[in-house]
């Protein structure tokens, strides 16, 4: 019969307004990312030994960092002073953390980091070590 | 209280009759509001996604903060426009559709002008909606709002004429152009969708290529015509071509149930005591969902299957419906 295609048109989407709506309600209900998942970073700054492969290996130059001679004078080595992490310029690559021997700089999954001011993005070692919810379990 | 009009002039009457004016354009813009907010969720669920839900409770307020930016943008008129032309347009495709409204009877107490030739009334104001459009589309000193009003002229005049002539089948059947008598000769019978079903599907269709929506929504389209006729207007004035819009969807919709569901009859007896304007609005909303369901559904007629639809199909189905209405009144 002509015109059965337009009645089988609108029976579908009559039929449509009970489903379940599949958009995610974002702010709402988390999004819960996958265990890899690339976010800001995690510091743990009494396993990092100073050796600046970090620094040479990011690919955009946002890491820097000052070492200084080990306060206990029996140890030999260096302990971290300052280190920080020029957020504007990260682009959560990992290889930092592929790159560090001791997995003294870590990811999390930690990805909302929205913020006002630019002078937020700066992130220093103090907030690098207190960032230690969701970090990843693998890091090589 | 609506006989104001026959008394003899006074300050206090013409007072009187402007603020009853000025509250049916409340009414009127308050539905336009939740007609957009509802068009935008009825779709959304059919989409399987919701509407807008974040401004305001369930984003009912959506639409204010629409309205409000389209009023606070700045107001372009480019350089080379005819510029009384498109200053006026929008006003020249607005008028006509609130002017619609005085003429249909909301309930038993409720109408506004009793005017013995309604349906003419209808008829030729909705045609000069069309002229503004045209305008709008001239003036804009654009080569594509040209085309987009080109083609919507065309539209509205070819799907103009299966419009009026779905109504003859209608006063075929009560004798009379008057919006009240087409309503109390259906209480008494039957609603007029059953006899004149055809002339009913005949309205659905041109109503719709009528008030420019999807699936004729031709002349606006959005992804083919980047808006067709009101690509140069920003701001309020397009505010304007979009109130007008959703304006002649209470205007039709109002004249459909008017004329084809009974008005503000009752389906069944023991249903009287639910006041008359009650039922007009279920009615009236029965159908503004069906015009927010068919634009969910069907894509976009093409452009030259659209004439050939009007001409070839409509207009002899409506000549049909009216020589059988004719043929049916003379022999019984």
């Amino acid at each position: 019969m002509w015109g059965k295609g337009f009645f089988k048109g609108l029976s579908f989407t009559l039929k449509m307004l009970k489903e379940p709506k599949i958009t995610s309600q974002y702010p709402d209900e988390p999004i819960i990312m996958p265990e890899r998942y690339r976010g800001i970073h995690h510091f743990y700054p009494e396993k990092c030994i100073v050796c600046n492969q970090c620094v040479r290996v990011c690919p955009t130059g946002c890491i820097s960092l000052v070492g200084k001679p080990n306060p206990d004078p029996e140890k030999k080595g260096k302990v971290i002073d300052t280190y920080d992490i020029n957020f504007e310029l990260c682009i959560l690559c990992d290889l930092c953390t592929e790159v560090c021997p001791t997995e003294s700089i870590v990811m999390t999954n930690n990805f909302e980091l929205a913020t006002y001011s630019r002078d937020n993005l700066a992130k220093d070692l103090k907030w690098l070590e207190n960032n230690n919810t969701k970090v990843r379990e693998e890091n090589h | 209280m609506f006989n104001i009009l026959s008394e003899p002039f006074s300050w206090i009457n013409l007072l009187v009759i402007i603020l009853v004016a000025a509250a049916v354009l409340g009414i009127v813009l308050v539905f336009v509001m939740y007609a957009i907010y509802f068009e935008r969720k009825v779709i959304g669920w059919m989409q399987v996604r919701n509407g807008p839900n974040r401004v305001g409770p369930w984003g009912l307020m959506q639409t204010m903060a629409d309205v409000f930016k389209l009023l606070i943008k700045e107001d372009i008129v480019p350089a080379k426009v005819d510029k009384f032309l498109f200053l006026i347009a929008p006003i020249i495709a607005y008028t006509p559709a609130f002017a619609i409204i005085a003429v249909i009877p909301y309930s038993q107490k409720i109408y506004f002008a009793d005017v013995n030739v309604g349906l003419l009334y209808y008829g030729a104001l909705s045609s000069i909606t069309i002229t503004g459009i045209l305008l709008g589309g001239w003036a804009s000193n654009n080569k594509y709002a040209i085309m987009g009003g080109m083609r919507s002229v065309a539209q509205m005049v070819s799907y103009e004429v299966p419009l009026i002539m779905s109504f003859l089948g209608v006063v075929l059947l009560t004798g009379s152009l008057n919006l009240r008598e087409i309503v109390q000769a259906q209480q008494e019978g039957m609603w007029f969708i059953v006899p004149q079903f055809l002339g009913f599907v005949i309205f659905l269709i041109a109503g719709n290529a009528e008030l420019n929506r999807t699936p004729f929504d031709l002349p606006e389209a959005e992804n083919e015509l980047v808006a067709g006729y009101f690509v140069e207007y920003s701001g309020f004035r397009f505010a304007f071509f979009m109130l007008t819009e959703y304006v002649y969807i209470f205007a039709m919709a109002s004249l459909m149930t008017v004329m084809f569901l009974g008005g503000w009859d009752a389906p069944f007896e023991f249903l009287e005591f639910i006041p008359g304007i009650v039922w007009f609005f279920l009615k009236f909303l029965l159908l503004v969902f069906y015009l927010f369901w068919v634009r969910a559904t069907f894509p976009r007629v093409r452009t030259d299957q659209l004439m050939g639809f009007a001409w070839k199909v409509l207009i002899p189905l409506a000549l049909l419906n009216v020589m059988l209405t004719a043929l049916f009144k003379t022999l019984f």
